[in-house]
This record gives C-alpha cells, sequence and structure tokens, in this order.
C-alpha cells in the first residue's frame, strides 16, 4: 500500500512562534518573580526594627553606670555606691538623677538628648524564710506609662549597708543590683 | 498569522538579560534589612555587658584585702549576687573562694543564662 497523504499531528511541524513561545514564558516568569517580591515586601523595616538605636541606648546607659560606679581615689566610694548607702531604702534620690541625667543627655552643641529613665535597685531580703528579692525605687526623670519602648540597663553594686531583714551591727557589705529602664522620647 | 518576524533577536536576549539581572539585585536589597535586624538582634542578645559586670564585682568583692574589707562576708555577698541574679537576670551564677595555689590567687566564675555560658578561672599574682 502506498500512502499519499497520511498525516498525523506530529508531521505538522511548524516553526514558527518560537520566539513568541519564549517571550511568553519569560513574561510569565517576570510576572510570578514580581507577584513574589511584591508578597516578601509587605513588611516594612523601619529604622527601629533592626534594634540598632536599642543597642547606642544600652551602651550608653552602661557606659554611664559605669562612670557612676568608678572611686576617684583607693580611699573614697564611688557616687553610686555612695548614693545607695545613704538613701533610706525606697526613697527617692536626687543626686542619682542629677548625675545620669547628664551622663546620658549631654550633648555636643545641640542641646541636651531627650533620653528618659527609671531607676530601681534589688535587693535579697534575709528575713526567715529569707532569699527573696526586693526592688525599690530610686530615682526616674518621667514615671512609666508602659507605652515606652525601652531599655534595660544593669550594674552590680556592693554597698555598706543596713537592708530589711539584716540585723548585723555593724553594716555589712551586701550585692545588689542596679537596674534603669531607658528610653528616648 | 503574520510573518515571523525573527530580526533584532540579540537585543531582546540582552534585554532579558538585563532584566533578571535587575530581579536579582532586588532580591538581594529585600534581604539586607532582614540581616541588619538579625545580626543587632543576636549582638543585643549576648550578655557582653552582664558577664564583665558580674565578673567585676566578683573579682573586685572576693579578692579584697582585709583592710579594705573589714568584714569578711564572702557568702553573704555571693548569696546576694546568686540569688538576685537568678531572679532578676535569670542566670546562674557561682564562684569559689579565693584560693593560693602556687602563690596565685584563683577564682573559678561559672555564669549560664540558658544561651551564653560562660566559665573563668581567674587568677592574679
Amino acid at each position: 500500500m502506498y500512502f499519499t497523504t497520511l498525516r498525523s499531528r506530529a508531521d505538522m511541524k511548524n516553526s514558527d512562534g518560537q520566539l513568541y513561545t519564549i517571550e511568553g514564558f519569560a513574561a510569565a516568569l517576570i510576572m510570578l518573580i514580581t507577584a513574589y517580591l511584591v508578597m516578601n515586601a509587605t513588611s516594612v523595616y523601619t529604622a527601629g526594627d533592626t534594634h540598632i538605636s536599642d543597642m547606642q541606648l544600652e551602651a550608653l546607659g552602661t557606659d554611664a553606670l559605669n562612670v557612676m560606679d568608678t572611686n576617684e581615689s583607693l580611699q573614697s566610694t564611688s557616687p553610686l555606691t555612695d548614693i545607695i548607702d545613704t538613701t533610706p531604702v525606697g526613697t527617692d534620690n536626687a543626686t542619682f538623677g542629677a548625675i545620669f541625667r547628664n551622663l546620658i543627655n549631654n550633648r555636643t552643641a545641640l542641646g541636651p538628648d531627650h533620653i528618659h529613665y527609671t531607676a530601681n535597685y534589688s535587693y535579697r531580703d534575709t528575713t526567715p524564710p529569707g532569699d527573696t528579692v526586693n526592688s525599690v525605687f530610686l530615682n526616674a526623670s518621667r514615671n512609666l506609662s508602659g507605652g515606652e519602648h525601652a531599655v534595660r540597663v544593669t550594674k552590680w553594686v556592693v554597698v555598706n549597708k543596713q537592708l530589711p531583714g539584716d540585723s548585723v551591727v555593724p553594716a555589712q557589705n551586701r550585692a545588689v543590683l542596679v537596674e534603669v529602664l531607658m528610653w528616648r522620647d | 498569522m503574520a510573518r515571523l518576524n525573527d530580526d533584532a533577536q540579540w537585543i531582546v536576549l540582552m534585554g532579558f538579560l538585563v532584566s533578571f539581572s535587575f530581579f536579582f539585585l532586588a532580591m538581594v536589597i529585600n534581604q539586607s534589612t532582614v540581616v541588619g535586624q538579625t545580626t543587632a538582634e543576636s549582638v543585643i542578645e549576648f550578655p557582653k555587658n552582664d558577664i564583665r559586670d558580674v565578673r567585676g564585682v566578683i573579682i573586685s568583692s572576693a579578692d579584697c584585702p582585709s583592710a579594705v574589707c573589714p568584714i569578711p562576708n564572702f557568702d553573704v555577698v555571693k548569696n546576694d549576687i546568686r540569688v538576685i541574679s537568678m531572679n532578676r537576670k535569670n542566670a546562674v551564677i557561682d564562684y569559689t573562694y579565693p584560693q593560693l595555689i602556687d602563690n596565685h590567687t584563683v577564682i573559678k566564675i561559672h555564669y549560664n543564662n540558658g544561651v551564653t555560658e560562660f566559665n573563668e578561672n581567674w587568677t592574679a599574682l
């Protein structure tokens, strides 16, 4: 048998339109990638989200507390130790505010910065059964309302002080933890 | 259907290449803010200041000449540091009484806040 007209679909090969096909695939890819990028860009990162300012604030506060806990001579105690030594437990101390506010807010030529803080310190209460930790107020530049984005800096201080629950006379050395919350207003 | 015009195929191909490279650059820029954020977060999480601070207070309070620290109350201060750091800083801290080994004062310091652990044999002549 001799078929002159036997043709299937595969024989109808036509090489026209190859570039159109490639172009179509490319356009589809571009649209898909664009959609992917747009979906990924829904969260907008601001400078605060990257925590750089938090790191700066923490470094500043740690440095300020370190400066305050440096004694001027071997015979004297540091200003921070003096403040906690002499202030009755739980009462406000304006000297802390005067030193700390200057240390964190002083700038060159631009006028003071707007950093606020609230300072506490924690001590161990040895009243039986003992070993409870109390935090008491030290000083604040503004009351904490709860909406601030604050960072916490801490400093260990050894004081010679009669803390609640302590009956040793004369007063013995005790370690307390000064905790300061700082935020920029 | 109009006759396929296959002129300028190189120009079209180069156009695709350039546009794809733009997309990849956009992706890289898209990731850069996230990279900055995670780096800063891990820097904040690492308790550098905590370790330096607690190490400093341990050394200065434990290795204290008797003339400056008249009352030997090593255990009281150690319990203060131990209990307060557990309560307020979520960190386990332990250290030994200064021992005299080969004419050196040695204090073993241990710090662990669950993420970062720090051990030190502090030595001084």
